[in-house]
Formats: structure tokens, C-alpha cells, sequence
């Protein structure tokens, strides 16, 4: 596999990366999203499948938008999904041709 | 003139600090070791002054504006900047007149970093920094690589950026001794479906070309396969740029080991400058 899904981040990705952005880097944004993450959510007008893959920890399918890999493992932790669920969210993406050959 | 006392190379990751114990005790204590004598290498140095070679995780920079390049010309650097490192909250000193001498001279030699005055250090520099027990009243000047976000500058652009760098250090009348801390990679995926699966082969072929002193066989290598061992070896950038401040001083590894649990192969070296 690639190191990278995206050389440069479709409009898509570059939608969730603003959520994960904001939601761990402005003051208030991770409180008001655990409150009510729909009513958070619908700040950004995102598709509603991006939507609900964040809503729902939805790990792999948050991985296959493009979303960045280190604004996807900063909210995987800062959300606090326990660490071996989004180890095997991941895991269950690999093809055994996948592993190490470029 | 100054004096480059030691250049460092070292794996960063915040699993160390938020999950230290995925992995033996044992182990997590020979790696804690194996930074502490790297710091202890580094004091024996002293230096009057760090240059800290590291990367941003997407904390200070974002899609709106993301430099190749960033050099740090801020009087102090707040860290950790994420709300979920497992880190004590620390001020580190900015050599301010530092910064600001390295960003002109590098315009002058026609690279084109951004700088910034607000920049907030990630555990890219603060846990290898943490972990060796550097002072934190040394004072500092971030040099900060898009490793993170493609489209990347280049391994040998990088190096190239190094190569400058050492040239400029040894030439600034500013400070007498001063250290470089390189610190990324080596072979680790960061949320791919591959993380945890640490590709050591690549490693140990990076480390063995660099031992070998084969600067275009690293350059080379490090551009051909840096896709096979994940997106976080995109980071050894800053080991690239390390070459290139060595100016051909020997490289030697002080510890490596491929650590799955931690999702990264942990590697420390240093340049016998």
C-alpha cells in the first residue's frame, strides 16, 4: 500500500479535516461536540455520510474519505476511542498484498 | 563562529508518553535509557543552544496555509499544544536573535522558509526533548519540515536545507556551542491500516546505508522506499536534513529496536561532528 491516499486532499477530505481540526484545536469546540455532536456537526455542512462516519467513531470509513492520518489518530485519542478499537477499525482495511510492497 | 558540539537523530511519538505500557516494562525502560543517555550525550556537549529539526502534526498548520518550511523565531515555545498528550505543560526558551539569523541567511541562500512568532511545540519536539531530560531554559530554535500533509518537499531538498543550516550555524557569532536535535521516523504508520506493522527491514537498510556514510544511497533509498515502511517514515526528512548539517561526519546508531506495540521502530544515532 501507499503511505498516503491522497498527493493532494480532495474537497471531501479536506471537509473532514476541518471538523477534526476545529473540534481539537478551538477552545469550546470538543465540549459543545460531546454535548451534541449533530447540532456540532451541522456547523460545517458536511455530506451526511462524512456526518455520520465522525458520529459514529466509524474509523475505517473515516480513514477511506482521505481524511488526514494524524487529524484521524489525534481525534481517534482525543475522543478517547479505546485504542484497540481503532487499531482493528484499521487492521480490517489490509489485504495480506497490501503489507509493505509499495 | 559557532561550534556544533553534537547532531541528534531520534524517533518521536506520543504513544511513549499517552501508552507507555502497550509494550514489557522492561523495554519501556531500555528505551527511556536509551533517550536519557542520548540527553546526557548531548549536555556533556554544552551547548549554548539547541536548533530542534522536527516536524507539526497538522496543530500550528492547517490546509488554509502549510509551509515546506518552517523556522521558529518566537522568545519562548509553549508545548504540549495537544489537549491529549500525557505531557507536563512547559515553556521552553527561544534564541529569538537565532531564529532570526537563520531565516535571513536562508533567503539569502536561496531557500524560502516561512517563520512563525506563535508557535505552540507538538510531541514531535517535546517528547524526545522530555524523555532525554533536556533543560528546558536551553534555549531553542525550532526548524520545522512538512512531513505530514503531501504534496512534501523532497529527501533532498531536505538535505540540501541541512546542508545550509550547518553552514549558517558554524558561521553565527551569536552563541558559541550549539546542538542539533533531528527527530521523526523511523519506519511507523500513523491510522493505516498497516499501523503496528513496523517494516524493520527498511530500517535497518536506512541505518546501514547512513553508518556507511552513503549520502546518495540514503537519498536515494529514503525517496524510493520511504512508501514501503509508512506515512510517519515520511519524517525521516529531518534525519535528511541532519546529513546535511553532519557535512560528511560519520553517523552512528545508538540504539534501534522495532517496537510494534508503540507502531514506530525507535532508532537514536548521533553525527560524530
Amino acid at each position: 500500500m501507499a503511505n498516503w491516499q491522497e498527493m493532494m486532499p480532495s474537497t471531501r477530505a479536506y471537509l473532514m479535516n476541518k471538523v477534526l481540526y476545529e473540534l481539537h484545536h478551538k477552545p469550546d469546540d470538543l465540549a459543545a461536540y460531546k454535548a451534541d455532536a449533530e447540532a456540532y456537526l451541522a456547523r460545517f455542512g458536511l455530506p451526511q455520510d462524512l456526518a455520520d462516519c465522525i458520529r459514529n467513531n466509524d474509523v475505517a470509513n473515516m480513514y477511506l474519505t482521505g481524511v488526514n492520518p494524524y487529524l484521524l489518530r489525534a481525534h481517534c485519542i482525543g475522543v478517547r476511542i479505546p485504542e484497540d478499537v481503532s487499531l482493528a477499525a484499521l487492521r480490517s482495511l489490509l489485504t495480506h498484498e497490501d503489507y509493505n510492497n509499495g | 563562529m559557532a561550534e556544533i558540539t553534537g547532531i541528534y537523530t531520534a524517533s518521536h511519538t506520543p504513544v511513549m508518553l499517552n501508552f507507555p505500557d502497550r509494550i514489557p516494562a522492561e523495554l519501556k525502560d531500555e528505551i527511556f535509557g536509551a533517550y536519557k543517555a542520548m540527553g546526557d550525550d548531548f549536555m556533556s556537549g554544552k551547548p549554548d543552544a539547541l536548533i530542534v529539526l522536527s516536524n507539526d502534526h497538522l496543530h500550528n498548520f492547517f490546509l488554509d496555509n502549510f509551509p515546506a518550511y518552517c523556522i521558529g523565531c518566537a522568545e519562548s515555545y509553549e508545548s504540549p499544544i495537544e489537549h491529549w498528550l500525557h505531557a507536563k505543560r512547559r515553556v521552553f526558551a527561544g534564541d529569538q536573535a537565532f531564529g532570526a539569523y537563520l531565516l535571513q541567511e536562508a533567503y539569502q541562500a536561496d531557500f524560502d522558509p516561512s517563520f512563525s512568532m506563535e508557535m505552540v511545540l507538538d510531541h514531535g519536539s517535546l517528547t524526545p526533548l522530555e524523555l532525554a531530560g533536556v533543560d528546558p531554559d536551553l534555549p531553542i530554535v525550532p526548524v520545522l519540515i512538512n512531513c505530514v500533509q503531501p504534496p512534501m518537499p523532497t529527501m533532498r531538498r531536505s538535505y540540501a536545507l541541512g546542508q545550509f543550516l550547518g553552514r549558517a550555524i558554524r558561521a553565527y557569532e551569536g552563541v558559541d556551542r550549539v546542538a542539533i536535535l533531528a527527530t521523526g521516523g523511523i519506519s511507523h504508520d500513523i491510522a493505516t491500516p498497516r499501523m503496528g506493522m513496523v517494516n524493520e527491514e527498511f530500517d535497518q537498510t536506512f541505518l546501514t546505508l547512513m553508518e556507511k556514510g552513503d549520502i546518495e544511497g540514503t537519498l536515494r533509498y529514503a525517496t524510493d522506499f520511504v512508501h514501503t515502511a509508512g506515512n510517519g517514515c515520511e519524517e525521516i526528512r529531518m534525519w535528511m536534513a541532519a546529513m546535511g548539517a553532519a557535512d560528511g561526519a560519520p553517523f552512528r546508531r545508538a540504539y534501534y529496536r522495532a517496537v510494534n506495540d508503540w507502531y514506530t521502530g525507535i532508532g537514536i544515532g548521533r553525527f560524530e561532528v
